[in-house]
């Protein structure tokens, strides 16, 4: 079952064209890790399948309905984090501005609402424009989560937060992820973060998706190949998968390619390299080498 | 996060390169192997596990299955998963010494270090009392 699925999405701010053609697919019940660089169209994404953003083309499916037609819908059922840490209602304090966001939402949990303000160390009975960032942030998550949504959509959910408290909002993500088949599509250019929580994982550049694989066959098809090599090697053209990624020592070349790694190893070998090590790349690796080879330095992506 | 039992003993690391519920299964195995879990032990519930370990419930609920694959592990419905009772901690041993002897071959064989040169280096650290205290040969 696929929780959000966009087809052919386009989206333009005059003459910029921040979503050409976005094809995207979560599955549900996971958590699917969308990276890009800045001005990749994360947040435009984001906006356009909460409804905030209507589409120049292309069709737009979360939990089965259209987000700007089913608004009341679809935003009852969507925690939302957004990019900006600006909260609406200055002159409130923290638990007004909770208590008046439980209001419309039915579903709202005032248990799980207190842990989650205990644990991001929410100052409650502190004005809303008296708040540091990391605080605002706290209230947002809050109000993302305290509602059980079955579908989460969070925009740098850890921007601005400390280091304690990042942690322990990666901790409430992975357990909300675990109480009963939610599903998370979360954006970040903080790849460390969330290497450990990626099911799935979408790799935006410039308004496409480049990448999107679950994250063990991630892990299969983009690795890292090193071989000695003959001094004077005539390199061969095929290497029986796509680079990514080539860097070269006196004695040494090593290759990010995308294939099958017994197919990527026999090329080689048959070619008279010797190859020492061919080994799995982290997330933030395989999210680095596949940007800035789409940066246009390698070719074009 | 609600009402969590105590911690695990179960570590995984984001910069080591196995998979991460490759290492929840190997951190099973060690547990076994140190007496700290014995067979019929329940495991921690994969919620709980997931948020203490900051990572998806779909990788803690995979290395689990895997587990049950290998018939290291069983499951009870709506109950949870548990240590198999015929969990052979000699064989785990054998099991995690093989996995921490490839990493070493495969660092060594980076290095251009040959079999021979590893083995021999082992014996003289080993030979230099450079077990931490309290460890003991099995």
């Amino acid at each position: 079952m696929t929780a959000v699925r966009t087809e052919g999405l386009v989206r333009r701010f005059g003459d910029r064209v921040a979503l050409r053609g976005l094809d995207l697919r979560v599955p549900a019940g996971g958590i699917y890790v969308l990276i890009g660089r800045n001005g990749a169209g994360k947040t435009t994404t984001l906006n356009v399948l909460l409804g905030l953003l209507r589409p120049d083309a292309g069709a737009v499916s979360v939990l089965g309905a259209e987000p700007w037609t089913r608004a009341a819908r679809v935003r009852a059922r969507v925690g939302y984090l957004p990019e900006s840490s600006a909260l609406g209602y200055p002159w409130m304090t923290a638990r007004q501005a909770l208590a008046f966001h439980a209001t419309y939402h039915p579903a709202w949990d005032q248990g799980y609402e207190h842990s989650l303000v205990e644990a991001l160390e929410v100052p409650v009975e502190v004005r809303l424009d008296q708040l540091s960032k990391g605080q605002a942030r706290g209230v947002q998550l809050v109000m993302a989560l305290a509602h059980r949504p079955p579908l989460l959509l969070l925009d740098e959910p850890t921007d601005g937060l400390d280091p304690v408290l990042r942690d322990r909002a990666l901790e409430i993500l992975a357990d909300f992820a675990g109480s009963g088949g939610a599903t998370l599509l979360l954006s970040t250019h903080l790849v460390h973060e969330a290497e450990r929580l990626a099911d799935h994982v979408g790799i935006l550049g410039r308004g496409e998706l480049v990448v999107q694989h679950s994250r063990a066959e991630l892990r299969e098809r983009l690795r890292s190949y090193r071989a000695r090599v003959p001094e004077g090697w005539p390199e061969p053209a095929e290497l029986g998968g796509r680079v990514w990624a080539r860097s070269r020592s006196t004695a040494e070349i090593e290759w990010r390619v995308w294939g099958d790694s017994d197919h990527v190893v026999a090329e080689l070998s048959a070619a008279g390299a010797t190859v020492r090590e061919v080994s799995d790349l982290s997330l933030e690796e395989a999210a680095r080498t596949i940007l800035s080879a789409q940066g246009g330095r390698n070719g074009d992506g | 996060m609600e009402g969590r039992s105590r911690e695990s003993l179960i570590r995984v690391r984001s910069e080591d390169p196995r998979p991460i519920y490759v290492q929840i299964m190997d951190e099973v195995r060690r547990g076994v192997v140190l007496g700290a879990l014995r067979p019929d032990d329940p495991l921690p519930s994969v919620r709980d596990l997931a948020a203490e370990l900051r990572v998806s419930p779909n990788t803690v609920a995979q290395a689990y299955r895997e587990l049950e694959r290998s018939g290291e592990a069983y499951t009870r419905r709506g109950v949870g998963t548990f240590v198999a009772s015929g969990v052979d901690p000699g064989r785990l041993r054998e099991s995690l010494a093989r996995g921490i002897a490839e990493q070493a071959l495969r660092e060594a064989y980076r290095s251009g270090v040959g079999v021979d040169h590893l083995l021999a280096e082992i014996r003289r650290a080993a030979g230099q009392d450079a077990r931490p205290e309290g460890a003991s040969t099995p």
